[in-house]
């Protein structure tokens, strides 16, 4: 035969044609083939080949003899319900191993599905803005000693940038101010409102470059005139109820009224703008002249933002570089040289440098650990189901002999995880919606778990589901459906065939050295917390409250409540200052020293107090004497970390000398030298600080209580205060406690830390547990014959305890030295910090050891106890 | 009257089935249907309308000897049962009967 018909067509009939059909249908086709070859040529005929191929694409063609024999399918339905029979009755008979198993699963699924959800809360924020690519946020780094990073800009800086370039299509100031105290007058009464997240002086524009979008009210008249306002729906709703809140009034600590003229839609969660009530940017001036004035180019505060809009095809280094003459022009004479940056919206949520709320890394972290943690449940679950397997090899072998597949028999393995892994999605799914408000609670967030309306959510569920099932099912499935029936009935088959001890044993390892890690690093985290809370900051903080002043005081009322509240019986000291030595409110300023016209090149941490201000907090004085009383600038009072960055040999020396601060506006001469103390975090090191009398400056009283009578003499203090400023809300807070919430990223790190190391041993127990199991079905004979040359069940344990003592030493010498590292990095962040100590890691290698031996003793001693008779009579 | 009925694509399969005693099979026997009618049929309705025949044994078939021409694969050869053949004596004759009475208006019309 010269001339083939197209062998793509031949393989397409072959392939749907019915095989007792396809040898007459093939000849003919091509008996044909040759004819048209013949008659028309071979292109044609070819042609006409796939035509009459074609043409048998029949039902009838294609429809398969039923064949005398009965068929095996791998899927057919009684199978199937077989298998889940089978499943059901495996796991009912083990329910200790089906526990484990599922608990497990569950266990890393929920923080699978825990985080996923936090990780994807995240990476939503603020993705909802129409051009969010061309939003930038107008930020300041700052050039002296360090560099150092501040999310606010100048004030003047916004209205600079929309006046004299184009590159921004729209740019926008918003003043945000957090806590403050709003009133509503109800006739006449007072409601006394508390909010957080505060009010926003906010010009127009901002609603433009932002999606938030207005509901009522007219988008181009609101919030332009002086001393009005938009709510959100939620706000508005608190504060009038159901009336109608346009044209409703409400006061920003009785100092400001401002009228409702629009309401905003309720922010979505995934957005970092909290704050509730807008109000038109005009007000600022006459509640924050210094802010709201054109010239205060003098300082930076991070409640001023700037945002703005780039043209499409401006890039931000243009925008950047149009920005960069103006430090020059505006603050020639400042050593602070600021650098104008711009900042992306979606950098703004996850910037560490701009305090954002999220650190990319963590995130990453958390998925790494999530990942990790699915990873060693289905791992340990390969490792119980191979060590079940021998169990089962009867079984295996009826199969085969009755005709099974391997197909078949690793379907029905494969069914048998995925009702395991089936039961732990939905337990999973079950603990994740409990946990959800604490991890909310936890994490600071407002997540949701939305099943059916969050596709990305369920997609991920199902895919877990079923990644897991395949991942930890596959394993097992194989080896035991690769079972030669010969062997598995006649009961010869080892764990050798089984294999991959070695395997198992590194596993452990890997779990153990982890979980060996996360406790090094909680216990260096705790003692670190220990240490920052305990030791002396060089002040006193204990039974120390802080006291607001009224927001609108006159000198005379300061003076007359410090005069009451020094009466009150179990007040033992009182001092009016601007904060607490160490305090998370800080004004630093550069001075200038000595008369000198250049200003010094470190900034001074500036506090304000009266003269009961050492006394107060037992502020030691290693030189000179206190601040006499005064009510202006009159002396200062330095530190001694002052006088050595002015190189003076002793703090004597620095008495006397004259400082100027605040560009001049404070003047007076050193009076003494306070003994160093702690004036920020341990994460920082000591500033310079300077004292100094200014009863404009003082915001505080800070009041040393007699500990035992606190409560009643805190009632008292209320009584008194709120007497004085009946308007406003009385609130107070003990120093000790502020001083705490330095360390609050520590402390929820510690949490975390804590709660995955105990997953982490959770699960590594698991782990063990399985490796047990295993090695006691492994060396059943081994023990029957030891015993009956006469072991005691000591030396019986003792094997089993080699074998455990010897992973877990080793994953101990991994574990250490990494720790070590991560724990030493971490302990960089403080610039006074604890050393790691040995017994840190004998503490971390005594707890492994204890839980590792409450898992192992269970299984090893039931092993060690089996008559040897048993053991040894079945071959 | 009670037989099965045969369409009209069936009848001409069956008639050439009979015609070619006993050698018919699929490739013949539509060549020998293109001849005879001058109609283009095609493999996939030659084989149904056999498969159909067959099923209402009317024909039957058996595999024949390997043959060359077909790389080796047998021809399935078809002939036609008692049944088929009463079947197409029996629309014979109905057709017959009709002509009959038809002949002559037909004569006078032409």
């Amino acid at each position: 035969m010269q001339h083939q018909p197209p062998g793509l067509a031949d393989r397409f009939l072959q392939f749907f044609c019915a095989p007792h059909l396809l040898e007459e249908v093939q000849g003919d086709l091509h008996e044909e083939f040759e004819y048209q070859v013949e008659r028309v040529g071979i292109r044609r005929a070819r042609w006409r080949y796939w035509r009459d191929v074609l043409g048998f694409l029949q039902p009838r063609y294609i429809k398969r003899k039923p064949s005398q024999y009965p068929q095996t399918y791998l899927f057919s339905l009684n199978m199937i319900r077989n298998y889940f029979k089978i499943a059901y009755r495996n796991l009912q008979r083990n329910k200790a191993y089906a526990f484990i198993n599922v608990l497990g699963l569950a266990l890393s699924m929920t923080c699978g599905i825990l985080i996923f959800t936090l990780v994807n809360y995240h990476l939503s924020f603020d993705n909802f803005h129409k051009n969010s690519d061309r939003i930038y946020r107008i930020v300041t780094e700052m050039h002296m000693e360090n560099v150092s990073y501040d999310r606010g800009v100048p004030a003047p800086l916004g209205q600079v940038v929309r006046n004299e370039h184009s590159f921004g299509e729209k740019t926008a100031r918003i003043a945000t101010v957090t806590d403050r105290l709003i009133i509503l007058k109800k006739g006449s009464e007072l409601i006394k409102l508390k909010e957080p997240e505060g009010i926003a002086f906010t010009e127009p524009s901002f609603f433009d470059i932002f999606n938030y979008p207005l509901l009522q009210g007219n988008k181009n008249t609101v919030l332009v005139e002086p001393n009005t306002a938009i709510l959100t729906q939620k706000m508005a709703k608190k504060y009038f109820g159901d009336e109608n809140p346009i044209g409703k009034e409400f006061w920003l600590e009785n100092r400001i009224v401002f009228t409702v003229t629009g309401i905003l839609k309720d922010l979505p969660p995934n957005t970092d703008r909290k704050t509730e009530i807008y109000v038109s940017y005009p007000t600022l001036k006459s509640y924050n002249s210094w802010l709201a004035s054109d010239d205060s180019w003098g300082g930076v505060d991070d409640a001023m933002q700037c945002f703005t809009l780039l043209r499409p095809n401006v890039s931000a280094t243009q925008a950047e570089n149009a920005m960069a003459p103006y430090p020059k022009k505006y603050r020639p004479s400042s050593k602070n040289v600021h650098h104008y940056k711009l900042q992306p919206l979606s950098d703004i949520h996850f910037s560490t440098l701009y305090d954002g709320p999220m650190d990319k890394q963590n995130l990453w972290i958390l998925s790494i650990i999530g990942f990790f943690l699915i990873i060693t449940a289905c791992v340990n679950f390969i490792n119980l189901a191979t060590a079940q397997a021998l169990k089962r090899s009867k079984e295996v072998g009826v199969r085969k002999v009755l005709g099974g597949f391997k197909g078949q028999l690793f379907g029905q393995f494969i069914t048998e995880t995925a009702i395991i892994s089936a039961i732990s999605v939905v337990i999973a799914i079950l603990l994740s919606f409990l946990i959800l408000p604490y991890a909310n609670d936890f994490f600071d967030a407002q997540m949701s778990l939305n099943l059916f309306s969050d596709s990305q959510l369920s997609l991920f569920i199902v895919a877990l589901g079923v990644i897991v099932t395949f991942f930890a099912g596959s394993y097992p499935g194989l080896i035991l459906a690769g079972f030669q029936p010969v062997i598995a009935l006649k009961g010869k088959l080892s764990h050798q065939t089984i294999g991959g001890f070695n395997t198992r044993r590194a596993l452990i390892v890997t779990q153990f050295a982890i979980s060996q890690v996360l406790i090094i690093g909680m216990v260096v985290v705790i003692r670190q917390m220990q240490y920052a809370k305990q030791s002396d900051l060089g002040f006193d903080k204990d039974a120390i409250v802080m006291v607001q002043v009224g927001a609108d005081s006159t000198d005379i009322k300061m003076k007359s409540l410090k005069h009451d509240l020094s009466t009150i019986a179990g007040v033992e000291k009182i001092s009016l200052c601007r904060a607490a030595p160490s305090s998370g409110n800080i004004w630093t300023n550069t001075i200038r020293f000595d008369n000198q016209t250049e200003q010094v090149n470190f900034g001074t941490n500036m506090k304000a107090g009266d003269e009961a201000y050492l006394s107060t907090f037992d502020l030691e004085l290693v030189a000179g004497r206190n601040l006499f009383p005064s009510d202006s600038v009159k002396e200062f009072l330095v530190n001694e970390t002052f006088t050595r960055k002015l190189n003076f040999s002793s703090p004597q020396e620095a008495i006397g000398k004259v400082i100027a601060a605040n560009g001049g506006s404070m003047r007076g001469p050193i009076v003494g030298i306070i003994k160093d103390f702690h004036d920020l975090s341990f994460h920082a090191e000591i500033n310079a600080v300077a004292l100094t009398t200014n009863k404009d400056d003082y915001s505080n009283y800070a009041i040393k209580l007699t500990m035992a009578t606190a409560k009643t003499t805190l009632n008292a203090i209320e009584k008194a205060w709120t007497a004085k400023f009946p308007d406003q809300i009385f609130e107070y807070e003990f120093l000790d406690e502020s001083i705490a919430q330095f360390y609050e990223t520590e402390e929820r790190f510690l949490k975390l830390m804590t709660l995955f190391s105990i997953i982490a041993i959770f699960i590594g127990c698991l782990g063990l547990y399985g490796l047990v199991s295993f090695m006691a079905t492994q060396k059943t004979k081994e023990i029957g014959i030891r015993k009956v040359l006469g072991s005691s069940l000591a030396q019986i344990l003792w094997i089993f305890g080699k074998e455990f003592a010897r992973l877990i030493v080793v994953a101990f010498l991994v574990a250490a030295p990494i720790a070590w590292w991560f724990m030493n990095q971490w302990l960089q962040d403080f610039k006074f910090h604890i050393t790691i100590q040995p017994w840190i890691f004998v503490v971390a290698i005594a707890i492994t050891l204890f839980v590792a031996t409450l898992t192992v003793i269970y299984e090893a001693t039931k092993a060690a106890l089996v008559n040897p008779v048993k053991s040894l009579k079945s071959e | 009257m009670k037989r099965t009925y045969l369409g009209e694509f069936e009848e001409i399969v069956l008639l050439a089935v009979a015609v070619l005693n006993g050698q018919a099979y699929g490739v013949l026997l539509m060549h020998e249907i293109i001849e005879q009618t001058d109609r283009s049929v095609r493999l996939n309705q030659v084989h149904s309308a056999l498969q159909r025949l067959e099923e209402k044994g009317m024909v039957r078939s058996e595999m024949g000897e390997p043959t060359n021409e077909r790389g080796g694969r047998r021809k399935r050869l078809f002939s036609v049962t008692a049944f088929g053949q009463r079947t197409l004596h029996e629309i014979q004759e109905v057709r017959a009967s009709f002509w009959q009475r038809l002949t002559p208006t037909l004569k006078f019309s032409v």
